[in-house]
């Protein structure tokens, strides 16, 4: 038996390690920590709500846009403030930007290469890629002579020895089940998703001044609209955007999709492995008729337990019985005791390290082995994401989801229950995107209605002076990251913060075991993976990356006695 | 491919929120207090990885203002020239393999990048906060005048 500790590097948000317990060459136990601290808390407390924003922004350089709205919300959501319907459309705008960017550029320059054999694809005959890609899809750029000067272009970059990204892959190795013209045609759509990936985030910068890390507003959107005035949102600017979404709609409908199905197609064994937790939780997003009406969003909020899909558990972030954050495994401690679980408007954050020095072999994982605390939904283990989005919707009946789900499942010859696993995360995301670009051109087009009708309104002044503040209040402020279920908690104390508590979808996904012992996503997700070759463990890359962290990893393998015996670096 | 606008690009990288990580987004703030001349754009970069392919594609030239976790000195700054991300120092810290991925796609897309870097030492295990240490925090200044003086002598290369 081989202890294995997957030890992922920082990427942009934080430091992740996983653990995992190798017993001929299967995986029968993990263990996921969080090896950087976060103290959101001690930065915030005492300063204006109205720039909470600001901060948490900047908690990841990926997610930038949805921490802003999550602390927008829950200032708004603990004054009782209703932002107009422009900044709704507008915010919604900025919400599937992200969505549609960030799911192109998890598809293709994080997760691709864990099923795409990059020099595989130097072998491939273009003249054969091009007749798969124009079989699957008419996107124009599909002539044998471009995919030719592609193969030329990697073939010269493959022998300068710079391989750079694609250095830590590996090539050759049997799992990578795509014939070489395939591969080729999924690199190919790499190089085009990096080019097209920078043309849809302007949008961020139309609307929020300025990109990464774009402005928000307490109380509505921080731009004008005026349809002829030069320095506004005008009909100039909003043109643009319609362009840019109708680009978005075509290279996902004709790139994503049909690339995202036709890989899928040679990895359908993928559809019974890494499935892990029974339980998916989704906030919801995207309202059509404000954020206090979930029931109007185009995403659903809900809870599913046990994979029952006939049965959708109502989800309030107000409640104190029903989120609750646990550090018995943690290094915290809470006034209240190990083992008790506080719901995040009475959140503390002292730390309380037990760890070893770093570096270190091993942690103890018996005792506190990670800075992630572990949230809990009603004492539920919860795997959030776009795979619980879509299961949620659909299991609450939404057509335009279930259709989007159901053509595809026909498409590849699989059954729903295919979606819990490795590679229904995959998908979900896919079929997602081509939801939300859609509901992108008609939040659009409902804007242009909007602003034709007269309606320019993008800020509610109401109560943006704290002087009409409460003495106290406290909000929520529920999202949908990319990654998942992401919620910000607020208590203002005279017109300052008091208290404010992140739960990020990494922390649902990541953590580690509760005081009952129960696993989190990602520790439940690897139990049962069978490694091929545990020298080169692309089936734990496929399924940590299925869930889309936005992190690296250092796998380091250890031989029962905890020798290290071999490391390689994860993306 | 997008075409080159012959514009000098500052960057500074970083995580703001945690201490002496964030000093390339102190320096830039700095810079833009200062003022530069036309024609130089100044960007907070932040940790944004992929979202920053465009401006570094539009710029003819790029200098980068980084913190590094090089084993020198705090506060030691080095003037590096790199041509390829493994020509970066090895840790950039926090943001690291967010920036490296982009570096080589510029390869990848046929659009080497011309590149200063100035890699600003930084201790290791930076508490989470908003303030730079005593001894970064005194040298910003400098820093940035060093970023002054490269776009002085950038500036005649690039019409």
């Amino acid at each position: 038996m081989a202890r294995m500790v997957v030890d992922p590097i920082t990427r942009i948000e934080g430091h992740l390690r996983i653990e995992a317990v190798v017993e001929n060459g299967t995986i029968t136990d993990a263990y996921s920590a969080g090896t950087m601290v976060r103290g959101f808390e001690k930065i915030l407390k005492g300063r204006d709500p109205r720039d909470a924003w600001a901060f948490t922004e900047r908690a990841c350089g990926v997610c930038t846009t949805v921490h802003a709205l999550a602390s927008v919300r829950t200032v708004e959501d603990a004054l009782g403030i209703t932002v107009p319907r422009n900044a709704e459309l507008i915010r919604n705008l900025m919400f599937c930007t992200q969505y549609v960017q960030d799911h192109v550029v998890h598809f293709y320059h994080l997760h691709a290469l864990d099923w795409v054999d990059v020099v595989s694809s130097l072998s491939a005959d273009p003249q054969k890629t091009a007749q798969i890609a124009t079989s699957i899809s008419s996107w124009p750029k599909s002539s044998p002579k471009y995919f030719a000067a592609v193969q030329q272009k990697l073939k010269a970059f493959v022998e300068s020895g710079q391989l750079g990204i694609f250095a830590n892959g590996y090539w050759g190795n049997p799992s990578y089940k795509l014939p070489p013209e395939v591969n080729l045609l999924a690199v190919t759509h790499y190089l085009e998703a990096l080019e097209w990936q920078k043309e849809i985030v302007k949008i961020h910068t139309i609307f929020g001044g300025k990109n990464p890390h774009p402005n928000y507003l307490v109380g509505g959107v921080p731009c004008s609209i005026n349809p002829d005035e030069v320095n506004a949102i005008n009909m100039d600017r909003l043109n643009y955007v319609g362009s840019l979404i109708s680009g978005a709609i075509a290279f996902v409908e004709q790139v994503y999709l049909p690339d995202l199905l036709a890989i899928a197609g040679f990895y359908k064994d993928w559809a019974a492995i890494g499935g892990g937790l029974k339980n998916y939780l989704a906030y919801g997003d995207l309202p059509t008729r404000g954020y206090g009406q979930p029931d109007y969003f185009k995403f659903a909020r809900g809870a599913i337990l046990d994979r029952n899909l006939n049965e959708v558990y109502p989800v309030d972030g107000h409640n104190s019985g029903e989120i609750k954050e646990y550090i018995e495994h943690s290094w915290y401690s809470y006034s209240s005791g190990e083992s008790s679980g506080l719901h995040p408007f009475d959140g503390e954050t002292e730390f309380n390290y037990t760890g070893p020095k770093p570096p270190y072999d091993q942690l103890n994982v018996e005792a506190k082995y990670s800075w992630l605390k572990t949230p809990r939904w009603k004492d539920h283990p919860m795997e959030v994401g776009p795979l619980a989005r879509l299961l949620v919707s659909y299991a609450k009946g939404s057509t335009e989801v279930k259709d989007v789900v159901n053509e595809a499942l026909g498409q590849l010859g699989v059954p729903i229950t295919a979606l819990f696993s490795t590679l229904g995360r995959t998908a979900a995301r896919g079929l997602e995107t081509r939801l939300v670009v859609h509901w992108m051109k008609g939040f659009y087009d409902d804007l242009i209605t909007q602003i034709k009708s007269g309606e320019v309104s993008t800020f509610s002044r109401d109560k943006w002076e704290p002087s009409t503040w409460p003495a106290t209040a406290q909000g929520v402020g529920l999202t949908e990251a990319p990654r998942g279920a992401l919620a910000h908690w607020i208590k203002i104390k005279d017109g300052k913060i008091d208290n404010y508590q992140l739960v990020v979808p990494s922390t649902w996904n990541a953590s580690p075991r509760d005081p009952k012992g129960q696993r989190s996503a990602y520790e439940a997700s690897l139990i049962g993976t069978h490694l091929a070759n545990p020298e080169q463990p692309l089936e734990i890359l496929r399924t940590i990356h299925s869930f889309d962290p936005c992190i690296a990893c250092a796998v380091h393998l250890y031989d029962p006695e905890g020798k290290h015996l071999h490391q390689i670096s994860v993306y | 491919m997008t075409e080159c606008s012959g514009n000098l690009l500052v960057l500074g990288i970083g995580n703001v929120l945690m201490g002496d990580e964030g000093v390339g987004v102190h320096v830039v703030r700095h810079l833009e207090q200062l003022g530069v001349p036309p024609g130089v754009e100044v960007l907070d970069g932040g940790t944004g990885s992929f979202l920053l392919l465009d401006p570094m594609q539009r710029a003819g030239k790029i200098i980068l203002i980084d913190a590094t976790l090089d084993g020198n000195p705090a506060g030691t700054v080095r003037r590096l020239t790199p041509r390829f991300s493994t020509d970066y120092p090895r840790t950039l810290t926090a943001h690291d393999i967010g920036l490296k991925d982009l570096l080589d796609t510029f390869y990848l897309l046929d659009h080497p990048l011309d590149v200063v870097l100035f890699a600003i030492s930084i201790a290791s295990l930076q508490p989470i906060g908003l303030e730079l240490s005593p001894e970064i925090e005194a040298r910003v200044p400098e820093y940035a005048q060093l970023a002054l003086a490269e776009i002085g002598s950038a500036i005649p290369q690039m019409s």
